[in-house]
């Protein structure tokens, strides 16, 4: 293999956070993979492939080919009493073949990373939001409110994409305020030429409702919300006030009170847009749980959460999530072509449908390895904004199906 | 495959044919999805239809049946899904909803209407990708979509800075084929900028607050650009101040911009507000339909309102914004869009003993009974924004049954029935004028040859109506639907999913653009030009788009 020529390939898109970098630079030797330039931890680490020899497909732990091991899984969704398609780490083409496949065998339909997209669902289905996009954010936005953790541990890149040097129309030094912990080293490099600020609350919610009071014009009774003092939260209200464009981002999965941080936030924000001009922008987007939950959308009518039976469907944000589903479940095919994601624990049967680094607790009933998009093959994935999507192309000639090509497999026989 | 249809009333105005009111049938001949000329050579499929109508396949030129505005009314109006889930029978089993139905139960219901061609009207470039994904899974129906455009910060750039109108046309050429778009549609044009900038309202000749550009510049940009790149189809404007009342005024003023130019004004009901009475609202129908009579230029659709619940989704923000108080239940969704567009979400529910409601619901019908060519008038509710359209078959009859139209409105708002003169109208539309407004004209005005006729090479898409007195259960059903040659519809029920094409337009612009957009992309939007495009591949799950060249003047 020494004789391998290195190529590089330059703007690969990748797919793996919700953040939709399309700008990566990966070198290629063979069949393995690397990432060069500007890069985020996560994604060098997920990108990064070792010339070995694929795992092959694998029925009760004994290698299989693959139309073998689509049989055996046909044979138990076929004998399933309650399956629950689960993972759903895919592309856009993964998700249609296993919405098919769901209105065909039945099942309840749910992705690893849905609990912040409930959490927020819960404020956006009761209220609705008002909400802005990333390049709007990046030439808009004077004033971003930052709420709970440092995000950017799990978006490396986030405020590189957020606030670059030279926006459109931000005037002036543009400011974040942290509510909630810290900016790490990483947030405060990224935001360099930026007004860093940092309101340390272990309650952010609490925050968030004195923020809306105060925006509205009243003064909540108190002396200090969340840890805050009074007086600077309103003192950050009159700066939101006097700002062009303030945003609100969050990550409801990080909180347990994620479902009120989204109310909170969207309530202030609601405020705000009576004078001037804000919108909220929601974290989330792994693993393309975004453009899946709009495929359901479209094909469904609902979203993640989903049950398929009997050439219907319903929708139960709590009794259908992965664990209240697996519950009433004895068959789980799992899906994570983007990562080594394991199954959760279970006690019945498995089709795993997974990349091939997974490691798994119990050796599934079936395991078809699968590529993953962006490397192995060509696909589409949403942003965590839900409007734009983007095309991921194959980095190398794919030794693996998709996850679309091995459903068609286990449904067509 | 070959197919004969026999014994038909063959109503196709588009040819001159009109067998209804001669009484006369004939046979219509199907060979590989197109109708050619009849031969006595043996058919696979004989279909006799005994004296009934046939007609092309429906053209709907406005209906919004994709893309992220739709899957957040979704999100939003889940008991729009609950209430109508899926239909008994309905073989696929995927999908439900009245107001904002999955793309399957889209393409299900327009099908046994007899509809074959949908155009969604408001694709933001930035969800060009999306849109076309979910279009792709809409059976039974050829769709197409008009790209937004005029509200995005590098065309109010390109505006701001004076560039040549050649410029314009590249960039707007380069977004069309970059989108897979087939026109230009323009939304509260630079309102929806302005609202960004915290504007609440931009009238025709007011200044974009960062810009300095007007909402005239952006029209007679756009409608020059469309012109000498040589679109079928033209400008389709969602004018300013929608639902305002006074907005008369700006429709008025608004045709006069086009000076003698082609432009297509959209769901004109909500422009032809007065401010007339004690109410301070008013019909300016009967104003507006003269100067529409009176601009052979100008083809509009009317957006009728129809009563009951439903969801009305637009790219235009700003107006949408100033909707979310009188939301139904109350509850609402903007979004401000990667420095292309907007969208805003907000769940309407139209009554009939509401006063604005009634008066809505008058306006459009007096714009179908007073605009007298049927060639410039299309037959739309703004799905969902004035109602689904599953309504069409009452509204066909609203339109053509004058004794029915007046019984319903004896049935409304007492103030609303005092200030419309709908009674006194007389006019009726005879099926003919209908089968204009529903296949002819909108094929005429979108450039599809091949479609909403019955002559030598069309594209077979056919519906078959049982001739009924009452109108609505008339347009209710369909006793046959054939797309592209294909039977689908068989008394009333789909029988079978066919897989439709996308139509986009192709003009031919300077290339030299294309370094402008990169360096646009690269340094404001942050995102790659070559991965906003959208190729052809992805398009209809592979089978790529259907190619409509333009034959422009700026190349």
């Amino acid at each position: 293999m020494a004789d391998v020529a290195i190529e590089t390939i330059e703007d690969v898109v990748c797919g793996f956070c919700g953040l939709g970098c399309d700008d990566l630079r990966v070198e290629v030797e063979g069949r393995a993979l690397r990432a060069a330039g500007t890069i985020c931890p996560e994604a060098a680490r997920l990108i990064r492939r070792l010339d070995v020899a694929d795992r092959p497909a694998s029925v009760a732990g004994t290698a299989v080919d693959l139309d073998t091991a689509a049989e055996a899984a046909r044979h138990i969704l076929l004998g399933a009493r309650a399956t629950l398609i689960g993972g759903l780490g895919t592309d856009m083409a993964g998700a249609g073949a296993l919405t098919d496949l769901a209105i065909r065998f039945g099942g309840v339909l749910d992705h690893h990373a849905s609990d912040g997209l409930f959490r927020n669902y819960a404020s956006v289905q009761r209220t609705g939001w008002l909400a802005t996009t990333l390049a709007e954010v990046r030439n808009r936005c004077d004033l971003l409110l930052v709420i709970g953790e440092d995000p950017a541990g799990q978006w490396g890149r986030l405020f590189e994409r957020l606030f670059p040097e030279a926006p459109l129309f931000a005037e002036g030094r543009r400011r974040v305020v942290f509510i909630g912990g810290a900016p790490g080293e990483t947030a405060r490099r990224q935001l360099g030429h930026a007004d860093i600020s940092h309101l340390a609350t272990d309650d952010p919610v609490a925050v968030l409702e004195a923020l809306g009071a105060l925006s509205a014009g009243r003064t909540p009774p108190g002396e200090a919300f969340g840890g805050v003092p009074a007086t600077e939260l309103a003192a950050l209200a009159e700066a939101m006030g006097a700002a062009h464009y303030v945003v609100a981002t969050w990550n409801a999965a990080a909180h347990d009170d994620g479902d009120l941080v989204a109310e909170r936030a969207t309530a202030l924000v609601d405020r705000l847009n009576v004078t001037t001009r804000a919108g909220v922008f929601p974290l989330g987007g792994r693993d393309n749980i975004i453009g899946v939950n709009q495929l359901l959308l479209w094909r469904l009518g609902y979203p993640l959460r989903t049950a398929v039976r009997g050439q219907a469907s319903a929708h139960d944000g709590a009794l259908y999530a992965t664990e209240a589903a697996l519950g009433d479940a004895d068959v789980l095919l799992w899906v994570s072509a983007f990562r080594p994601e394991p199954p959760p624990s279970f006690a019945g049967k498995i089709i795993a449908l997974a990349h091939p680094e997974t490691i798994f607790d119990k050796e599934p009933d079936v395991l078809i390895p699968v590529g993953t998009p962006g490397i192995d093959h060509a696909g589409t994935v949403f942003r965590m904004d839900s409007i734009v999507s983007l095309p991921l192309g194959a980095l190398r000639v794919a030794t693996l199906p998709s996850v679309a090509e091995a459903v068609r497999c286990i449904a067509e026989g | 495959m070959r197919l004969r249809l026999t014994g038909g009333r063959v109503l196709d105005p588009a040819n001159g044919e009109n067998g209804v009111a001669t009484g006369s049938v004939r046979d219509i001949e199907i060979e590989d999805g197109r109708i050619v000329a009849p031969t006595d050579q043996r058919a696979d499929a004989e279909y006799d239809l005994g004296g009934d109508v046939v007609l092309a396949g429906g053209i709907d030129l406005h209906s919004h049946i994709a893309g992220g505005k739709m899957n957040l009314a979704r999100l939003l109006m889940q008991e729009d899904r609950r209430a109508f889930p899926e239909m008994p029978g309905n073989f696929c089993g995927c999908g439900g909803g009245r107001a904002v139905p999955t793309a399957h139960a889209t393409g299900c219901r327009y099908a046994e209407l007899g509809y074959t061609t949908v155009f969604e009207p408001a694709m933001v470039g930035a969800n060009a990708r999306g849109a076309h994904l979910e279009m792709a899974d809409i059976p039974n129906l050829d769709t197409g979509a008009y790209l937004v455009l005029g509200n995005d910060d590098f065309f109010q750039r390109l505006l701001a800075a004076g560039a040549h109108q050649e410029t314009i046309n590249a960039y707007v050429g380069w977004m069309i084929e970059a989108t897979q778009a087939f026109a230009i549609k323009i939304v509260n044009p630079g309102g929806i900028n302005a609202f960004k900038f915290n504007a609440r309202k931009l009238d025709l000749d007011e200044a974009n607050p960062h810009y300095g550009v007007s909402p005239r510049r952006v029209l007679t940009t756009l409608i020059r650009a469309v012109t000498e790149l040589g679109l079928p189809h033209p400008i389709h404007l969602h004018g300013c101040n929608l639902g305002v009342p006074g907005n008369d005024e700006t429709t008025l003023a608004t045709i006069a911009a086009a000076e003698g130019r082609r432009l297509h004004l959209t769901h004109l009901q909500f422009h032809s507000y007065g401010t007339e009475g004690d109410k301070r609202f008013s019909s300016s129908a009967a104003r507006i339909a003269e100067m529409v009579n009176g601009n052979p230029n100008i083809s509009v659709d009317v957006g009728q309102v129809m009563f009951g619940q439903t969801v009305t989704a637009s790219a235009d923000y700003m107006s949408q914004y100033r909707n979310r108080a009188i939301a139904s239940p109350n509850k609402s969704i903007g979004m401000d869009i990667e420095l292309d567009a907007a969208c805003g979400v907000v769940p309407f529910e139209y009554k009939d003993k509401s006063f604005v409601n009634a008066l809505q619901w008058a306006i459009g019908l007096e714009l179908f009974l007073l605009v007298e060519d049927p060639w410039r008038i299309f037959l739309t509710t703004d799905h969902p924004n004035g109602g689904p359209f599953t309504t069409y078959p009452h509204l066909i009859r609203l339109l053509m049954d004058r004794d029915f139209r007046n019984a319903q409105l004896a049935t409304l708002n007492k103030a609303a029935q005092a200030h419309t003169l709908l009674s006194q109208i007389t006019r009726e539309y005879s099926l003919e004028e209908i089968a204009i407004l529903t296949r002819a004209a909108p094929a005429r005005i979108l450039g599809l040859t091949d479609k909403g006729h019955l002559g030598v090479g069309a594209v077979a898409d056919i519906a078959v109506h049982t001739e009924d007195s009452d109108r609505e259960a008339m347009f209710s059903t369909t006793r046959f639907v054939f797309k592209n040659g294909r039977l689908i519809v068989k008394d009333g029920l789909v029988v079978e999913l066919a897989q439709g094409t996308t139509h986009v337009a192709r003009p031919e612009f300077d290339r030299a653009i294309d370094k402008d957009m990169q360096r646009w992309f690269d340094e404001s939007v942050g995102l790659k030009s070559k991965h906003f495009r959208v190729a052809d591949g992805e398009l209809r799950g592979g089978a790529g788009p259907t190619i409509l060249k333009c034959e422009g003047v700026a190349s």
